[in-house]
């Protein structure tokens, strides 16, 4: 037992604090993301069974919480199969090169006031940065498939992403003007009387339409369209490497989920339960809304979705980065 | 296309808005409903009752006066059904009397459930159970044979 | 050294691709075989393949009596089976001259009705799916449910009725069916709101279905379109009004018609129709005379030799049915003329010049039934 602490004292001193703190931060997050995921793929059908007035599963375990755990499990076993004349090195890191930069996007979110596993004065600026990868991989995925399909949902979905890159970021432009600060700790505490979402409702709506047609969500996800696509870019995928795909959107969905809490709705802020439990109600509520958006809406045709992004939110998300600006000097 | 005058900027902002209202009334349709209860069966743990017109497989009706059915064998029921499903036999005791069906055999993989054996027997001998878990493990046993079920069924 | 390669554009020949929107896709309802000419995503030719569930209904015709071949109308087009069924009953009472009693025709009209909202209801929200909402689906589901309980009270089945019979119906109505069905059309009237709610106003959908598919007037009438896809083009012909059959020329209707011929046309007059439906079943439901419910047929029909010709309004347009008799009890020849095979190939004219996510609004909204077109 004392040679596990001295074997643990010296590699602490020879990386130092920060790199242990991101190893351990990101091994528990290993742990810990994939159930979490797996809890949100419950809650999901659950919601959209019950918008149908219908139970969804009942049989394993209590209400069905274990059946999505047996899922993963099932998929774990299945046949990896590679179609013949699929780009082989491409089919193989794309379901990679989605999964890992969604972890690094967990490093700089402030759970609560003492659980951030590092503080990055441009922490804003590093989850929109890995966060663009998922462009990348779609397109591998779609390419190397060898299928039309794929190919039409590979394409459909980089210029989507392209398209609403933007609005994100002006929106986010108008939070952080007002707290001069990329960083997602300072942005929390800077929120202490009176949350952003009262200042900035309008930010904070652009901010929700961007993140779920960036996660490729409906209304907008004419990407992965089952009714046109059959299932887009992952139609030739199987078992875990499209077990890989699906925990990909549901962790992009909670990392973007969690940007919009830290950002407008006050992070961690609450009166009386502890900071952590605040944070997750908010998270949940937010995701509880875009599911509640996907079961209500039909698609967004493709030329219609380019023309929403480009004529509808980027004029009112630059309107008002400028009303802010111009407010904010003045005052 | 919408960027001169300014009647058109205003029409403009009009349809965005007009859009989201659009958009909340539908979303308060689906929220109204997720707190409605449930409307579907657990079909092991809660079953259904059937109407009485249900057509479930053909079965034979055990009258009062014979205790048995009333089945002569007349063969109607096996010429008029689409799928010949049915086979009949039937003997009599001595010459002159009427045949007695003591074996009535239907093929239930080939039955449509289209009544017209039923309707059309003259001595009103056959109707519809409402029996619908008929599940088989081999294909032989979709073969019913009506008068020994009726026989079991005492 | 860096050498730049350039592609040399005059081996490539193809711009355009083809794509097999094929036998089996999750939105094509049954399986339709299309083989799109894509530029882009911008079709360029569309061409459908048919046949993939012939059964040979119109060959089982020639080996079987009349009363065998009842079974047969109902599956060929199962969304409004009880429709065809009363089809084919009436068809072989014109060319044998049976007369039916009232009752019985109003039987009849009350059932169809309620066939037909139900087939409406499988036909609209699959188009809605078709766009991507799930839920109006489900929703649409549960309106059925109440009306196929309805029918298995009356006819005993929920899906494959044989419920009609030559000179009237097979047994009564009861008083369970008669309260059951004027709750449900309370209830059914106040559904229609939710359902404008949700779909009609929603800007997405109007998007998506104003301008799309837009069927003008003359390659309506010169592909031989009809029903509510003929009517959502500015034609206001149904059988039930222009060639009146069994009790409807008593009851009060409209037809509802709209001239724009695009896919949200075409929704709003299914959307129309239902109310029409229900108005009829509300009248027939007040004026129900006793009676008997079957005339006196004899119990192997043998008709005259000749043939007929029967046509009726089924949810999908018109449908014919012609029969050629030669005085046995087997017919000669049954010849059906369903409106989802000249409905369908309207697509190959229509389809150019959209998007690929459009094919699928429109096919939708032409509300084809596939093993209707190859019986």
């Amino acid at each position: 037992m004392s040679q596990l602490i001295q074997l643990w004292n010296t590699v602490y001193a020879f990386l130092g604090h920060d790199v242990t703190a991101g190893v351990i931060g990101l091994l528990i997050l290993l742990a810990f993301i994939p159930l979490h995921v797996v809890f949100l793929v419950w809650f999901e059908m659950k919601v959209c069974a019950h918008i149908q007035l219908r139970p969804a599963f009942m049989e394993v375990g209590p209400h069905g919480i274990l059946q999505n755990l047996a899922d993963g499990i099932k998929m774990i076993g299945k046949d990896l199969i590679t179609p013949k004349l699929a780009d082989k090195f491409l089919y193989f890191i794309a379901p990679i090169v989605i999964f890992i930069p969604a972890f690094v996007g967990y490093i700089v979110i402030p759970f609560s006031p003492n659980l951030l596993i590092k503080d990055i004065n441009v922490g804003v600026l590093l989850i929109f940065a890995f966060s663009s990868l998922t462009v990348l991989s779609v397109l591998m995925a779609g390419w190397s498939s060898n299928n039309k399909y794929s190919l039409i949902g590979a394409v459909r979905s980089v210029a989507q992403n392209v398209a609403y890159e933007l609005p994100l970021l002006l929106s986010t432009m108008s939070v952080v003007i007002m707290t001069n600060s990329f960083s997602m700790r300072e942005i929390i505490e800077a929120q202490s009387p009176v949350w952003f979402v009262v200042y900035q409702p309008v930010a904070f709506i652009l901010f929700l339409i961007s993140t779920t047609a960036e996660n490729n969500r409906a209304p907008f996800d004419l990407v992965e369209a089952e009714s046109e696509l059959v299932s887009g870019f992952h139609t030739e995928y199987t078992g875990m490497r499209f077990g890989l795909f699906f925990l990909a959107e549901y962790t992009n969905m909670v990392i973007a989920a969690s940007m919009a809490t830290a950002l407008f709705l006050g992070g961690w802020r609450g009166p009386f339960l502890p900071g952590i439990v605040w944070f997750f109600i908010k998270v949940y509520f937010l995701i509880f809304v875009v599911y509640w958006i996907r079961w209500t809406f039909p698609r967004i045709r493709f030329d219609q979705l380019m023309n929403f992004a480009w004529k509808v939110m980027i004029p009112v998300a630059l309107l008002n980065l400028i009303v802010t600006a111009v407010v904010l000097k003045v005052l | 296309m919408k960027s001169s005058s300014s009647g058109s900027f205003i029409k403009y902002i009009l349809d965005i808005l007009i859009g989201a209202k659009s958009l909340a009334v539908g979303m308060v349709v689906t929220a109204r409903r997720l707190f409605k209860p449930i409307i579907t069966v657990q079909y092991p743990y809660q079953k259904l009752t059937m109407t009485p017109n249900f057509r479930g497989h053909t079965e034979l009706i055990r009258f009062d006066d014979t205790q048995s059915h009333r089945c002569v064998a007349c063969g109607l029921c096996a010429r008029i059904c689409p799928s010949h499903a049915i086979k009949v036999q039937g003997e009599k005791d001595k010459a002159g009397s009427p045949k007695t069906g003591f074996r009535y055999v239907i093929d239930f993989s080939k039955c449509s459930h289209c009544a017209l054996c039923v309707d059309l027997c003259p001595e009103q001998t056959l109707t519809f159970s409402k029996d619908y878990e008929l599940v088989f493990y081999e294909r032989w046993d979709t073969v019913f044979d009506l008068t020994a079920r009726l026989e079991n069924r005492s | 050294m860096l050498t730049i390669k350039t592609i040399d554009d005059s081996n490539i020949h193809q711009r355009v691709y083809q794509l097999n929107l094929g036998p089996q896709h999750p939105s094509t309802h049954g399986v339709m075989h299309f083989i799109l000419t894509l530029d882009g995503e911008v079709v360029v030719a569309c061409d459908p393949h048919i046949g993939y569930s012939h059964r040979g209904h119109e060959k089982m015709a020639e080996n079987r009596t009349y009363e065998q071949y009842l079974p047969n109308p109902t599956r060929m087009d199962y969304l409004s089976g009880l429709i065809f069924n009363y089809g084919y009953c009436q068809a072989v009472e014109k060319l044998c001259g049976i007369e039916v009693p009232k009752r019985a025709e109003y039987i009849r009209v009350i059932t169809s009705e309620l066939n037909r909202i139900a087939s409406h209801m499988i036909g609209i929200m699959d188009f809605v799916m078709g766009l991507g909402a799930i839920t109006p689906f489900v929703y649409g589901w549960d309106d059925r449910e109440q009306i196929l309980d309805l029918l298995e009270m009356v006819c005993g089945s929920r899906l494959t009725y044989s419920y009609g019979r030559f000179g009237g119906v097979r047994n009564d109505i009861t008083q369970e069916f008669y309260d059951g069905t004027r709750r449900f059309i309370d209830r059914m009237r106040k559904r229609l709101k939710d359902y404008h709610d949700l779909i009609t106003g929603n800007i997405i959908f109007i998007k998506r279905s104003e301008n799309v598919g837009v069927l003008s007037k003359e390659t309506a009438l010169e592909y031989g379109v009809t029903g509510p896809t003929l009517r959502g083009s500015g034609v206001p012909y149904d059988v039930r009004k222009n060639e009146p059959y069994s009790a409807y020329p008593e009851f009060e209707f409209e037809i509802p018609t709209r001239e724009e011929g695009d896919c949200l046309a075409r929704y709003l007059v299914r959307m129309a129709e239902l109310e029409q439906s229900l108005n009829i079943i509300e009248q027939a439901l007040d004026r129900l005379p006793p009676g008997p419910i079957r005339a006196d047929v004899p119990r192997f029909i043998t008709p005259p030799p000749g043939e007929v010709y029967f046509s009726f309004e089924s949810a999908r347009g018109a449908v014919g049915f012609y029969i050629v008799s030669d005085g046995s009890r087997i017919p000669y020849r049954i010849k059906v003329r369903s409106p989802s095979f000249s409905n369908v190939f309207v697509m190959s004219k229509i389809c150019p010049g959209h998007f690929l996510a459009d094919v699928i609004a429109i096919f939708g909204s032409i509300d084809v039934t596939v093993p209707e077109i190859d019986r």
